[in-house]
This record gives structure tokens, sequence and C-alpha cells, in this order.
């Protein structure tokens, strides 16, 4: 699957060079999902012969732009069915969007959720492996850092357990700790450190604000307000898939709280 | 336990940015038809070969026999046929014993039947991996055709040395990778079909094990395609494992080739079947996170 086109240049193309332009531009991106399934065997007769359409639709995403540049930390904030995941999904390749259009300039590491994408049945370990090859790398390149991942999850011997036995801490540690040992060009964090302890909540922060020194960009989705706050350069307020203000950190969570005191 | 958390942690360096290897790139995000071609398969092999080698281990996970069962099947089978068409009728075999007939054309069936068995599913069991991560949806389906192979090589391996221990061995088995393709075409294109409905049509879960049960009487496995009756005997083509069984028969033992139109017939259905397959899945690839 690749992306719809991937145009390699040398390190200068244009009248910006390519490391100065927005790591990601989206314009206008809307995203229609259909609703509802069919019910039953006269809807879907009824449907196929054209008789009556159902247009049971939602607007996950509508009409949203933004830019963020290379080496920022961006946060998104706004209610449940917002269209922050939607956002994310299409910026990771996952789904693409039904009008505008978006450009990357960089290799995503999306962490949605906790548990990105791990298998039950499969040990700790296996799953490092599987995530890491989705994610382009040589089982070499992979094996290489194992030590430094369990290290950094700090689960030990527990690497060697199915995930299925995992605790939902223990998946989100895990899926950090690889986040962190291929630290992306662009690493998108949803709710990941919403089920994570103090301490290593500290310690992932601590990691996202290293990667971000280090010229990477993140991009951060919490409904803790505090470490929005602590981490994001700029955010994004997004209501009913629709981009509500944008601006600094300070000035965006400050008009979303007194919204939603 | 406390490990104190310093910023050094995080990998850095050269090394990490030559790994990514992004510099210049750019990519252009937007409505699509298609996302797949023919081209991207051979950069998706690494993310197969994980996904098969997984499919394979988390399909004996938590079960006491294990792999064991990829002999048990086949052997089952054999003696259901044993029972089931020998024991009650004359089978013409062409003067070849009845286990070695058998078990040249049993791996195409098991081979089949597990692949399907797993493929059908394989987009709608990694939904998970689908809606977090970019993972190429393709290589679901093909993981389930490489996660099989076993189930197609134990018949296989026993069926020919049978032929070879009681001296029915013909040298047009070295023919025999031809089939090998042959099957694992006309699975894909099932696999890639199913696999692809099945996002949206749950359907096919009741269907499949219909087809699956259904199936084994109507391929050529316990008899020959020659035996049947005339207007059984064209319609038994338009399955196309009737013609990659009596082909693998062919080619490993000593018996007359199967008739042309058999061969094309099946033939044609197989390239049918790949065309289909690969047209529904490529178009149905890039909502198929929003729909499952």
């Amino acid at each position: 699957m690749s992306a719809t086109s991937a145009i390699a240049r040398p390190g200068c193309a244009g009248p910006l060079a390519w490391r100065d332009r927005p790591i990601i531009e989206a314009h206008n991106l809307t995203k229609v999902y259909r609703l509802g399934e069919h019910q039953s065997l006269r809807g879907t007769l009824s449907a196929l012969t054209g008789r009556r359409r159902e247009h049971h639709t939602l607007r996950a995403l509508d009409d949203v732009s933004f830019s963020i540049a290379r080496g920022e930390c961006f946060g998104m904030v706004g209610t449940n069915g917002s269209g922050k995941s939607t956002l994310l999904q299409v910026i990771s390749q996952i789904t693409p969007p039904t009008a505008g259009h978006a450009i990357v300039r960089g290799r995503v590491l999306p962490l949605l959720a906790v548990g990105t994408g791990f298998h039950p049945e499969l040990t700790g370990r296996e799953n490092v492996v599987l995530f890491g090859t989705v994610l382009g790398f040589q089982r070499r390149a992979i094996l290489e850092r194992m030590d430094d991942i369990i290290d950094f999850a700090d689960i030990g011997e527990h690497i060697d357990t199915p995930l299925k036995r995992y605790s939902s801490g223990m998946q989100a540690r895990l899926s950090f700790a690889v986040a962190m040992m291929f630290p992306a060009p662009i690493s998108i964090f949803d709710e990941v450190l919403a089920v994570t302890d103090d301490e290593f909540t500290s310690k992932c922060l601590q990691s996202i604000e290293s990667i971000i020194r280090d010229g990477r960009t993140a991009i951060f989705v919490s409904h803790d307000a505090g470490l929005v706050r602590r981490l994001c350069t700029r955010v994004m307020w997004l209501e009913h898939g629709e981009v509500r203000l944008i601006g600094p950190t300070a000035e965006v969570m400050d008009a979303y709280h007194s919204a939603h005191a | 336990m406390a490990m104190p958390a310093v910023d050094g942690d995080v990998r850095s360096g050269p090394d990490i940015d030559v790994l990514w290897q992004d510099v210049g790139l750019e990519l252009r995000l937007e409505p699509v038809k298609t996302r797949i071609h023919l081209h991207d398969v051979a950069a998706m092999l690494p993310v197969i070969r994980v996904l098969a080698v997984r499919d394979f281990k988390a399909k004996f996970k938590q079960s006491l026999l294990g792999p064991v069962w990829i002999f048990l099947q086949p052997l089952a089978l054999l003696a259901a046929f044993l029972v089931g068409f020998h024991a009650v009728a004359t089978i013409n075999t062409s003067g070849l014993p009845y286990v070695v007939f058998v078990l040249v054309a049993l791996g195409a069936w098991t081979y089949f039947q597990a692949s399907l068995s797993m493929g059908a599913v394989s987009v709608v069991t990694n939904a998970q991996l689908m809606q977090r991560t970019a993972c190429p949806r393709l290589a679901f389906p093909i993981a389930s055709l490489i996660a099989n192979l076993p189930s197609l090589a134990v018949p296989l391996v026993a069926g020919v040395t049978a032929a070879a221990v009681t001296g029915h061995l013909s040298p047009r088995v070295l023919l025999l990778p031809l089939g090998l393709l042959w099957l694992m075409a006309v699975t894909a294109g099932v696999v890639m079909m199913t696999s692809a409905l099945n996002v949206r049509y749950r359907d096919l879960l009741a269907v499949l094990p219909l087809i699956l049960q259904v199936g084994v009487f109507f391929s050529p496995i316990g008899y020959q395609v020659s035996d049947l009756p005339g207007l059984a005997r064209t319609l038994i083509g338009l399955n196309p494992l009737a013609g990659v069984m009596e082909t693998w028969r062919w080619m490993v033992l000593p018996i007359p080739p199967p008739s042309v139109g058999l061969i094309a017939t099946s033939l044609a259905v197989t390239i049918a079947f790949v065309l289909a397959g690969w047209f529904i899945f490529t178009r149905s690839e890039p909502t198929m996170a929003d729909v499952v």
C-alpha cells in the first residue's frame, strides 16, 4: 500500500528547502462515514435496486485545514466524536479523506490508543517484531533494540508472556517503548498516557520533550489539559469535525476550558 | 524497580534517521479509488512473512496437539474416503492403489480448506492492526496462503512418497511446481475475494462452512472426472480445484492426461477468480478500516 504519490527529491528543490516546509499540511480535509448496516434482506434488496437509497452519513471531518512545522509538538483537543481520531487515521494513511488533501513530509509512527494493533495470542517480543516490521524496519534492527525496549517498558520477563495476559498499563508501556526506541520523524500519541501510572507517565513526558528537542515532530492528543499545556507549542481545538480554534497552547486551552467549564 | 528517567533514554542520533529514510519524502493523501498496485506487493514481503509466522503460531496456541493437527486432518479425510467411497463402491483408479490415488489429490483440498478458513476472516481478524497502523491490508490474505503451506506439503509429500514406494511415480513429477502454482492462484483469488467481501457482508461466515462441506464432494479427490456422467463431467470443471487435482494426479502418477475441456474450463475459472479477487480487494481496500 504505497501512498498516493511519493516524490523523493534531493535536499533542495523549489523556493523552500524540503526541511523548511511544513511537515504536515492539511487542506480542507473532509471525511464522511456511511452509518448503519444492511439490517434486513428487504432493505438490502431495495438499496441494491436503487429504489430506496439510505443516506445516513456522518461528517467526521468537515473542511479541516492546518499546518504543522517540523519540530513542533502539536496538541489536539476536543470532546469525544469531535474528529480527532479520524484526523489522525487520515494522517497515518489508515484511511483516505473523502475530500480535500493532506501532504505529509516524513514517516509517521502512530500510537493510536493503548496496545497499538498488538495481537493477543503473541508474546510481547513477537508483537514488537510485528509492529516494527509494519513500520518498515528490518528484523535485525528490531532485535538490536529489543533489550532497550524491554528496559524502557520495564516489563522484564513478561516480554515472553502472551499479550492477552498484559494489563492495559503494560500494553501502553510496551507500545510507548517501541515508539521511543524508534523515534520517528512524526510521532502521534493518541491518549496513550491515559492508563499508565504517574512514574511511567513522567518518564514518557520527558521522552517526548527530548524527541522534540532533537527536532522531531509530535502530535499529542489527551483529555488531560495539564499534559497538553506542559508539552504542546500549539493546539488545535476540534468540534463536530470542524476546527474551532488553532493557536498558541495557552490561548486555545483557556478558550477550550471556559467553553467546557 | 524505579528507574530514574533520563533524557538520554530516547534513541537518537544518525542511525535512527538513516533507519527511517524519509529525507525528501512527500506523501499526498487524497480521495482515491485504489491504493494498491501490483508492484507494491514486493514491498509487503517482510510484513507478509511476519504475519504468516504469526498466523501459523497463533493457529496452534492453546492447542493440546498443536501442529500434529496438520497430520491428523488429512489422515482423517483419507480414512473417510477409504470408508465412504472405496469400501462401498468400486472406483476406477486406473489400476492404482486407492490410498496413493487419494493422497496425491488430497493436499490440494486440505490446503485450500485451511487457507480459506483462515484467509476469509483475515482482514476482519486484523481489524485492530488495520485501524491503528498503516499495515498493508493485502498482506493479511496473502499471509494465510503462506501460513497454511504445511497443510499442502504434508499430504503431498506423503502422496508422492507413496507413489514412489509402490513404484507408480511418473517422471512428470518434475512439472509439479506448475501444479502448485495453479493451486495457489485459485486459493489466492478466492481468499482475496472472500476476505474483502467479509469486511462488509458477514453473511460469508454462514456460507463458508457450507462451501467447504459441499466442496469436498464436488472435487475429484476420491474419484476421477472421467468416471462422471456427461453433464457432471462438464460442470465440474467450473470448480477450478477439479482441474488442479486431475493435473496433479497426471503429473505424479502414470495415468492418461485429463481432458482438454476440463483443463481449459478450470484454467479460465482460475483466471476469472484471480482477476475478480484482485479487483474486489483493491477496490474495497481504502475504506476497509472504516467499514469493518
